[in-house]
């Protein structure tokens, strides 16, 4: 036997949500709710945004009472009739769990042409990561991956899960929310390091589309080099493969390469966008092989995924999206440690590289010398 | 070799369910098949006549303390004659939700236990009363594949086994025959009897009412084990091998309650 996780008091991720967002990656067009309707609200609205639909068979009092079978069924005959979708999902909530509703009978029942993954999931899981491999098995099932793609997501989930109980929002029992240190501060320091001469790696080891942001840093820091006539001394990484994880992702990927054109060059690519949680050793590799005698790293997206030891002896510059990263990070010996507030709503049903705060901040600051 | 045959008993509470899906393990264990029976009531009372009166942790005891479950010897025991008893457990009367409790339950037996496939009869045994979604989980799941009813010859009974049908129907879950546990009330194997015709069915044992059976349960026996040379536990016999050999299972139509009442008067 073993023992259950820490008891931790702050609110984090939804499963359901994380099930949300793998149907959308795996290119689905309406997704459906079997739930409450004001369940998952905020995200079903930001998805909107990314080209997915999302409905609720809004289960109220008498349904959570009486059951919502029939409700499904309609719910998907409509999305059938009204929408024409090419591939469906149906995700469960807590509601529609607890009073043992299936969804397969409803699906079953309703017919439709289109393929459904159905994904029994609720909020209840300790790792959000569940919800991901939930919707996973299901498209398993119903043929839309194949089985050596899904072990390859099921390993990247393990690790995800693993980064985030030793060093992210499930280290603590609690974490206060920080909005971390001064932009202006931090890019003054870097200006200094690059003017001084020093050298740096900049890391782009983002999650997926929040990459559409975070590689406004990887941009901004090569213009600012670039302005300064210290080009050379920086080296850009960044886990940019178009040839890894689900189609949408490896466009994300294709995307933000092409916006980058010839203004930037990825000296190494270490991993797809989905593979945040494991290209940290990749990093360890090149830094111990090519890159030793750096002075600084300006990391962004998971930078709590890119071990210690890689980085030992550099000035180290973070840039996060989690206001409860911010703690686990300096903790680490992370110096500076900055936060793009509310990056992935803008990262969401875009194709270019989309301006970030701290990226702003160098070009002015730069523009200012 | 014959495909697995998974069954549930249904029927009206108190009225036998979880004696005879032990006395029923118990006989087939006797005739040499693997057999596990599942208790699904959080009563926890399917398994203690094979465990000689003893009770064994439930699933959701252990889910309770906050433990995972990795292993299937944490859950699955092994009673008279290697019959592999496993209980489901559930909250105290009145708190929480015993019929998610089946279903995580459930979900969490299916995927540890090895020895679910090597079984020739898996037997769940399943609360009185659906009360909920719950509590047709294992149907549900896809993890029963044939059910029986067990009545009495009084209305209440023969009212719960006619409602059971209906809801079997909607389920799209096969019934495989009436059992009669006797209450001893007159007319009562011909009553029991026309009801199974009526909906479509048959009556697959008569089983009468004798102290014995509550004999042995006081000591923690099934009759089986305790009475093995008496009449009823023949009619166990023959039941068990009928179970096995079953073949013919129907959709029940389930009876207005004008019959229903026409047929116990
Ligand atoms: N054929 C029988 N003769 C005498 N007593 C019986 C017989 N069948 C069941 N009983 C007794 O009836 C009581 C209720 O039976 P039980 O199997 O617990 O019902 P259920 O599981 O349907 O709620 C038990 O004490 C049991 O021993
Ligand atoms: S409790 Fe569960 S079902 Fe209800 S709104 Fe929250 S996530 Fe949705
Ligand atoms: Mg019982």
């Amino acid at each position: 036997m073993q023992q259950k996780n820490l008891s931790i008091m702050h609110p984090r991720p939804s499963s359901i949500v994380a099930a949300l967002y793998t149907l959308r990656d795996l290119n689905v067009e309406v997704a459906i709710l079997h739930g409450p309707p004001g369940c998952s609200f905020k995200h079903a609205r930001l998805l909107e945004e990314d080209g997915i639909r999302v409905v609720t068979t809004a289960l109220d009092e008498n349904g959570f009472v009486f059951g919502g079978h029939d409700r499904l069924v309609d719910m998907l005959q409509k999305v059938e009739e009204r929408f024409s979708p090419k591939r469906i999902g149906v995700v469960g909530t807590c509601v529609s769990m607890i009073i043992g509703e299936e969804l397969h009978e409803a699906v079953m029942e309703a017919n439709l042409d289109a393929p459904v993954i159905e994904v029994e999931v609720h909020a209840g899981y300790n790792d959000n990561t569940k919800g991901v491999l939930f919707a996973l098995e299901s498209a398993l099932d119903v043929g839309i991956i194949d089985r050596q793609e899904f072990e390859r997501q099921q390993h990247l989930l393990n690790e995800a899960t693993n980064v985030e109980k030793k060093y992210g929002a499930a280290s603590k029992d609690y974490l206060e929310p920080s909005r971390g240190d001064v932009k202006y501060t931090v890019a003054k320091r870097v200006i200094e390091m690059l003017k001084a001469g020093k050298k740096g790696i900049c890391i782009l080891n983002a999650k997926k589309e929040t990459a559409y942001m975070f590689a406004d840093i990887t941009v901004a820091l090569q213009e600012v080099a670039e302005k300064l006539g210290v080009e050379d001394n920086i080296v850009n990484f960044a886990n940019l493969d178009t040839e890894l994880g689900l189609p949408r992702v490896r466009q994300h990927a294709e995307h933000i390469l092409a916006d980058m054109d010839n203004n930037v060059k990825i000296d190494e690519i270490i991993g797809g966008l989905d593979e945040y949680p494991i290209a940290g050793q990749q990093v360890r590799q090149l830094i111990e092989s090519k890159y030793r005698d750096f002075d600084f790293a300006v990391i962004a997206g998971v930078p709590h995924a890119i071990p210690m030891e890689a980085l030992e002896g550099m000035e180290l510059i973070s840039i996060t999206n989690g206001p409860r990263q911010v703690h686990p990070l300096k903790d680490m010996g992370h110096k500076h440690v900055l936060v793009e507030i509310d990056l992935h709503p803008k990262t969401l049903g875009v194709t270019n590289i989309v301006e970030s705060e701290f990226g702003a901040t160098l070009r002015q600051l730069a523009r200012e010398e | 070799m014959n495909p697995q045959k998974r069954i549930a008993i249904y029927g009206k509470g108190g009225i036998g369910k979880s004696s005879t899906a032990s006395n029923v393990a118990a006989a087939c264990a006797d005739e040499g098949y693997n057999v596990m029976i599942i208790g699904c009531d959080p009563k926890s009372d399917s398994s203690i006549t094979l465990l000689g009166g003893k009770r064994i942790p439930t699933i959701l005891d252990i889910l309770r303390d906050g433990m995972e479950i990795e292993e299937e010897d944490e859950v699955v025991f092994e009673g008279y004659k290697a019959v592999k008893c496993v209980e489901v457990g559930g909250p105290e009367p009145g708190i929480g939700c015993a019929g998610r409790g089946i279903i995580v339950a459930i979900q969490k037996l299916k995927k540890i236990s090895q020895s679910m496939k090597e079984m020739d009869l898996i037997i769940y045994d399943v609360p009185g009363d659906i009360v909920c979604g719950g509590f047709v989980a294992p149907i549900r799941k896809g993890l029963v594949n044939e059910a029986y009813v067990l009545t009495s010859g009084e209305y209440m009974p023969l009212y719960a086994a006619n409602n059971i049908c209906k809801g079997l129907s909607r389920i799209n879950t096969k019934l495989s025959g009436v059992i009669c546990n006797s209450r001893s009330v007159s007319r009562e194997e011909e009553i029991v009897n026309k009801f199974a015709n009526e909906i479509g069915s048959e009556l697959v044992a008569f089983i009468p009412k004798e102290q014995i059976v509550q004999d042995c349960e006081r000591d923690g026996y099934s009759v089986l084990e305790k009475a093995g040379d008496t009449d009823i536990a023949e009619v166990y016999r023959t039941l068990a091998r009928n179970i096995m050999a079953s073949d013919c299972a129907v959709d029940p139509r389930a009876l207005a309650d004008e019959r229903l009442r026409e047929l116990t008067r």
